[in-house]
């Protein structure tokens, strides 16, 4: 683990992920050092190494190929393997003379004496190696200024508002940017929702949570008086709620590919991932500015901080991008760290900036203006800082990394006494004492025998590490210590070397850290040699000359007001995503949002005082004939809700809805182990009251009552969910537990409350649904409870098949689609 | 967009007659005879090489080691492919080692070895590969097939897709009514294996622990009437009919779905013809013999998705083991199967991934992506077997032959069902869409 410092006064050890450059100019070799690496050096190489070390023959174990002069100076993953004049520091000789246990090349068949001091004299002599391969230059062909024609690398700039025909139907700027378009097409903007359903859209849209039906009465009152000052107020109480958050922060987290688990194939949990989510709750509620939300995940360890909470605050923060999925069985550690790096710069730039950077690892973009090299300056930003993500080795954990400790103490678990520590240490101690007899076993038996030891080493190995890793989680006086998952700037930044068709074996020319030439701007900051270059990525991007940083945040906060986005394709505002429909609105909604420092709440709050969010969502068959997609916004949307408002819903009307954030996660509780044994599906889907936000969201293995309702898996960013409608929704509808135990519980509820089967009947409608029932529902509820009544097993027990009929009628209304739906 | 047949149909008609007309999903010729009834598609997810499975380039294994010459790609060292190739069968079709029991069907198999798609990208071209368009949401291959044809077992989905991967696009409806769409079925534990046959798919929820029959079905008829009161208050509410459709098939699966995949009727004999309980075919090969019994039950559409993944930018060797040998005994046991149970005529099985692989090696023992040449294959309901149609250049790089793009691919498909892709439209948003969009050439050439 590491201890991260403070920020401008401190010295922080950590070894450097190093990402050597090769030097790939030639120098001219004697004729005798060429003959003798001919005779003596490369005929061995090709003999007793490349068929495990070589690209050609397509081994690379431990990420080390000798066949080309660059690859063996490249080194593995235990690091240089030759240094040229200095035999005995170049694990190359070390291994070839067989000095290290550990270290013993080739294996099991050690070279002749001659051949290792033939090796040596070579080393000694600097490694002269004829072998050519061509230096290569990676070249762009993209016309980077042609690129920056496209509309979203343009700044935006706030338009003049439009003039409209009917002058009185506009509210606000905004409305006017609505009604022009839909005058140019000939529409006409729906009339204002009813009351009930503009204040059930609110309490959903804002808070993710229907309103209940006091807080119906209550703005139903209000908007008597003066409907304008009661969706004001209403709106104004619902951003300061603590629900808030929860509901706009899940909305981040879909964006930020949020999980408690690596996923991939050794799918190890992140146990510590939870205090980024809470962060991001908490930024919300806070209005934390945009911009600085930005530049804490990108940079937050970099940033000055007055006190250790701001500090702990900016480091939690950098688990952004810390939680990215892991290929922990990578043997190859180069790679890993390239793929580490890659995940880093394809979230980054999908979620902020709205563009596929990615897409250029392996060549220039093939339809954006991004050239190959901008790519690798990108990463030589990312490679100039180490991710501290955690998890601990085992057999198939071949990459685990250490923590982030953080300053001010808030561990999950209890103290622990010194005793318990001892007994701890103790035991871990008598593992390893076995480890090393298992060990001596293993070389004197044979057969079954050797076998059984192998596989009881094996054993034994896991349980230390997890044993250790537990140990490690203590103080010497058994306090637990307070992890996170984060970024750390290595001491020296490096700059990396373009890779060809993106093989990390194959390297060409060096590029500085720098940022995508095509959206460079009049504050594009440079980065000095000193710098990694994050703390300068987090000005750039915040900064308001960037072209997309604004128009991508309103689109996305568009998305979850409307259902749809300004640009349909949130995470792609490049030339293969979607045009802007009102590209004059987007524009202007960037720079509001901008000029009001950034604000989300302020943000949210103009779009949802505007008449165009409050129209109704009826039909109109004149408008429909024209534009069916709602393309140029004549209603509202009808929308279904997402997952964790069906589920938060369904506690909400039975009374069971658990305000209080749990504390931590389920995950924290269990720690580092493997997705499949401890964490489970009867783990996961273990029923709870909190909020949906808060349950586990473990990649690969995510809780039912999210996965089925489209839950935005967390293996990439995810600025939209899916809206199906299937049968399996309908089975966990009609048969899960969890629906029916809350179905009872509302049913208990109503009927303690009520004493009249009518008063019943009514505030269930009205939870559900936010309104009262019609006449015609009322009679079929009424023919419902008869011919249920009547349906019962002969013999039961008459109050028992009336407590099951109000639980059905209950279950019957959360099933219903107008609970799940929003008009 | 039609509005409320889903409960009207099956709910307030009690007639089967009457049911037949105004059920979207009943039994509908097609605008010419069917050659093929059923599809039973197999997707490889992530993209399998075409040069080391089923596109045999002698000149690649002799060009090994030189720089390659195609495009972007230009200078990058050619890979022959690890496997030898042989003549099977009495067409003698070239299929790799990779595929013993696969290649005693080649007289069976009709090998498309001129595949193109657009994009060279996972996520866009599976997409593209289900519903024609990697850009817009547009109605599925298999949506189309339902809509086009309905289905033959109303107390089953008409489209039913396991375990699928990635986008529900690739399952979706589209505009199409959301009848139309597939039934995902998920919950085959991959730590699941060995015979245990009753637990092939575990399905979730499932049955009723409070209600018995009658009252569910009171209960259901009361969600039904709330539905239909938010319908006539809304007028076209796709979303709403879909949750009205969604309830009526998940009652009537509760008695058909767990009986459809319960294996405890089959034969050892059958379960030692698909792998089911040996290593590493176990999995597959349970998805295998399940997409035989829905078939079998009247579902016109079954997709089935080979888990582990083909993107074999590294491991080449190894993984494209792996992976062959868990598919290679299911889909060679499905074959045999459905033959013996003279389904396969009308029965068309589709291999395919979203695209195909260079021919040129990336870091030695992995190949990149390759959307201007690949290979899939159908076998049966109507095509012509022990076949090669098209060809790529001398390394496999690009299809240059008979060339097949992803539109003209639907275009056969929906041909072998009987339906004319130019056909088989639905008006929305004022315009006529096909699955084609304007593009698709039927290849005739394939046609038995």
């Amino acid at each position: 683990m590491i201890f991260v410092m403070r920020p401008f006064y401190f010295l922080l050890v950590v070894w450097i992920c190093s990402f050597a450059v090769v030097n790939s100019q030639e120098e001219k070799l004697t004729s005798d050092q060429v003959m003798f690496f001919e005779s003596k050096i490369r005929p061995v190489l090709a003999d007793a190494c490349y068929e495990c070390h070589s690209n050609e023959g397509g081994r690379v174990k431990g990420g080390l190929a000798l066949d080309t002069r660059e690859a063996m100076l490249l080194g593995g993953d235990s690091g240089e393997v030759l240094i040229p004049g200095k035999p005995d520091e170049s694990l190359l000789w070390i291994a070839l003379s067989y000095t290290d246990p550990d270290y013993e090349m080739p294996p099991k068949n050690k070279l002749s004496p001659d051949i290792v001091a033939d090796f040596r004299k070579w080393i000694e002599m600097g490694a002269p190696d004829p072998r050519v391969s061509e230096t290569v230059v990676v070249k762009s062909e993209i016309d980077i200024e042609e690129g920056k024609k496209f509309w979203s690398f343009q700044k935006p700039v706030k338009p003049n508002t439009p003039k409209v025909k009917n002058a009185d139907w506009p509210g606000s700027d905004l409305d006017h940017f609505i009604l022009s378009k839909l005058e140019e097409q000939n529409l006409t903007p729906s009339s204002k929702a009813d009351p009930e359903t503009l204040n059930r859209r609110l309490y959903f849209d804002l808070t993710g949570l229907p309103p209940t039906p006091r807080q119906q009465d209550e703005f139903l009152s209000a908007w008597k008086t003066n409907p304008e000052e009661a969706i004001e107020s209403t709106v104004d109480q619902l951003l300061a709620s603590p629900q808030y958050g929860e509901r706009w922060g899940r909305h981040w987290l879909d964006v930020a590919r949020y999980a408690e688990s690596t996923g991939k194939e050794t799918n190890m949990t992140f146990p510590h991932a939870w205090r980024y989510r809470d962060y991001v709750i908490d930024s919300f509620n806070a209005d934390k500015p945009y911009d600085h939300f930005l530049s804490q995940q990108i940079a937050g360890d970099l940033l000055p901080a007055k006190t250790d909470e701001i500090w702990q605050e900016n480091l939690i923060a950098t688990g952004f991008l810390a939680m990215g999925t892991k290929g922990l069985n990578q043997d190859n550690g180069r790679q890993f760290t390239m793929d580490v790096v890659d995940e880093q710069i394809d979230t980054m730039t999908q979620s902020v900036l709205g563009l596929t950077v990615a897409c250029a690892r392996c060549h220039d973009h093939k339809f954006d203006p991004i050239p190959t090299t901008d790519y690798y300056s990108l990463a030589g930003i990312f490679l100039s800082s180490t991710t501290y993500f955690g998890t601990i080795r085992n057999a198939q954990n071949k990459r685990p990394s250490d923590l982030l400790i953080l300053p001010v103490p808030d561990p999950v678990g209890p103290q622990i006494s010194d005793s318990e520590l001892e007994s701890l240490n103790d035991r871990l101690t008598s593992m390893r004492r076995e480890l090393i007899q298992l060990r001596q076993d293993r070389n004197n038996a044979k057969g079954n025998a050797a076998a059984d030891a192998l596989r009881q080493s094996i054993r034994t190995l896991t349980q230390s590490q997890v044993l250790q890793a537990r140990i490690n989680g203590y103080y010497e006086d058994g306090t637990p210590k307070t992890f996170a998952m984060g970024l750390q700037q290595n001491d020296s930044p490096v700059e990396a070397a373009v890779l060809v068709r993106g093989e990390v074996d194959k390297p060409a020319q060096v590029v500085e850290r720098g940022f995508v030439q095509v959206l460079q701007h009049a504050e594009t900051p440079t980065i000095e040699s000193s710098s990694g270059g994050r703390r300068e990525l987090a000005k750039w991007i915040t900064s308001k000359e960037s072209p997309l940083t604004a128009r991508v945040m309103v689109n996305r906060i568009w998305i979850h007001l409307f259902g749809k986005g300004l640009v349909d394709s949130p995470d792609n505002f490049g030339t293969t995503g979607q045009l802007p429909s009102h590209p004059e609105l987007l524009d202007y909604l960037a720079v509001r949002f901008m000029e009001n420092d950034w604000s989300v709440k302020s943000m949210i709050r103009e779009i949802v005082l505007s008449n165009t969010y409050q129209m109704s969502s009826d039909f109109d068959s004149a408008n429909y004939d024209q534009d069916p997609e709602n393309k140029w916004l004549w209603r509202a949307n009808p929308r279904r809700l997402n997952a964790e408002s069906i589920r938060d819903a369904i506690l909400a009307v039975s009374t069971s809805l658990d305000l209080d954030p749990p504390r931590a996660s389920p995950i924290a509780n269990v720690g580092d182990v493997r997705v499949g044994i401890r964490v489970n599906e009867e783990m996961i889907n273990r029923p709870t009251t909190y909020r949906s936000v808060y349950l586990p969201v473990v990649r690969d293995m995510t809780p039912e009552s999210l996965a089925l309702f489209d839950f935005a898996e967390p293996d990439t960013v995810r600025g939209t969910r899916e809206s199906t409608n299937v049968p399996s929704q309908a089975l966990y509808m009609m048969n899960n537990p969890f629906v029916t135990t809350q179905a009872k519980l509302m049913a208990a509820d109503l009927v303690k409350s009520h004493e009249t089967s009518r008063d019943r009947i009514l505030d269930a409608f009205r939870r559900c649904y936010g309104r009262a029932p019609t006449r015609s529902e009322v009679e079929n509820t009424i023919e419902f409870f008869k011919t249920f009544n009547a349906s019962s097993q002969p013999g039961s027990n008459r109050l028992a098949t009336s407590y099951l009929s109000m639980a059905t009628f209950c279950q019957g209304l959360i099933s219903s689609a107008e609970f799940r739906y929003l008009y | 967009m039609s509005s409320g047949f889903g409960y009207l149909a099956f709910a307030a008609l009690a007639n089967e007659q009457a049911r037949a007309q105004e059920n979207p999903l009943a039994p509908k010729t097609g605008h010419f005879p069917a050659r093929a009834k059923r599809i039973i598609y197999l997707s490889m997810r992530g993209a399998p090489s075409h040069v080391d499975t089923f596109d045999y380039k002698p000149q690649l294994t002799k060009d090994h080691g030189k720089a390659g010459k195609y495009g972007s790609t230009r200078g990058a060292m050619l890979l022959k492919s690890p496997w030898e190739f042989n003549q099977h069968g009495q067409s003698g079709l070239w299929i790799s080692e990779l595929f013993p029991e696969l290649a005693k069907h080649a007289d069976n198999l009709c090998l498309l070895k001129s595949m193109q798609t657009d994009q060279p990208n996972h996520p866009q071209a599976t997409l593209q590969m289900h519903t024609g368009s990697f850009q817009f949401v547009r109605p599925s291959l298999g949506a189309w097939s339902l809509y086009g044809l309905g289905t033959e077992n109303a107390n089953l989905p008409g489209f039913v897709t396991l375990n699928p991967f990635g986008s529900a696009q690739n399952y979706g409806s589209a505009f199409l009514p959301a009848i139309y769409q597939g039934s995902k079925i998920s919950g085959a534990s991959r730590r699941q294996s060995g015979r245990n046959r009753d637990n092939a798919l575990k399905i979730p929820n499932i049955k009723s622990e409070n209600l018995n029959r009658e009252q569910q079905r009171i209960y259901l008829d009361y969600v039904q009437s709330l539905n239909q009161s938010s319908l006539e208050k809304k007028v076209h509410q796709p979303g709403i009919e879909g949750v009205i459709e969604s309830y009526e098939l998940a009652f009537r699966m509760q008695d058909s779905l767990p009986e459809q995949v319960d294996l405890s009727g089959e034969s050892e004999e059958t379960l030692d013809l698909y792998g089911i309980g040996n290593n590493p075919t176990d999995a597959f090969g349970k998805q295998c013999l399940l997409a035989r019994r829905f078939v079998e039950a009247g579902v016109r559409f079954v997709e089935i998705t080979h888990s582990s993944g083909w993107d074999h930018h590294r491991n080449l060797k190894n993984d494209m083991e792996k992976n062959c040998s868990e598919i290679d005994l299911p889909i060679a046991g499905l074959l045999a199967d459905l033959k013996r149970r003279d389904m396969l005529k009308d029965t068309l099985v589709i291999w395919a991934g979203e695209f195909g692989r260079t021919p040129h090696g990336q870091g030695g023992d992995g190949r990149d992506h390759n959307n201007k040449g690949f290979t899939t294959w159908m076998a049966g309901g109507g095509v012509k077997g022990g076949f090669n149609y098209g060809a790529t250049d001398e390394h496999g790089y690009e299809a240059v032959e008979n060339k097949m793009h992803i539109h003209d691919w639907h275009a056969t498909i929906l041909h072998l069902l009987g339906l004319d892709h130019e056909k088989l439209t639905y008006n929305y948003a004022g315009r006529d869409f096909r699955l084609t969009d304007v593009h698709g050439q039927v290849a005739k050439e394939i046609l038995a």
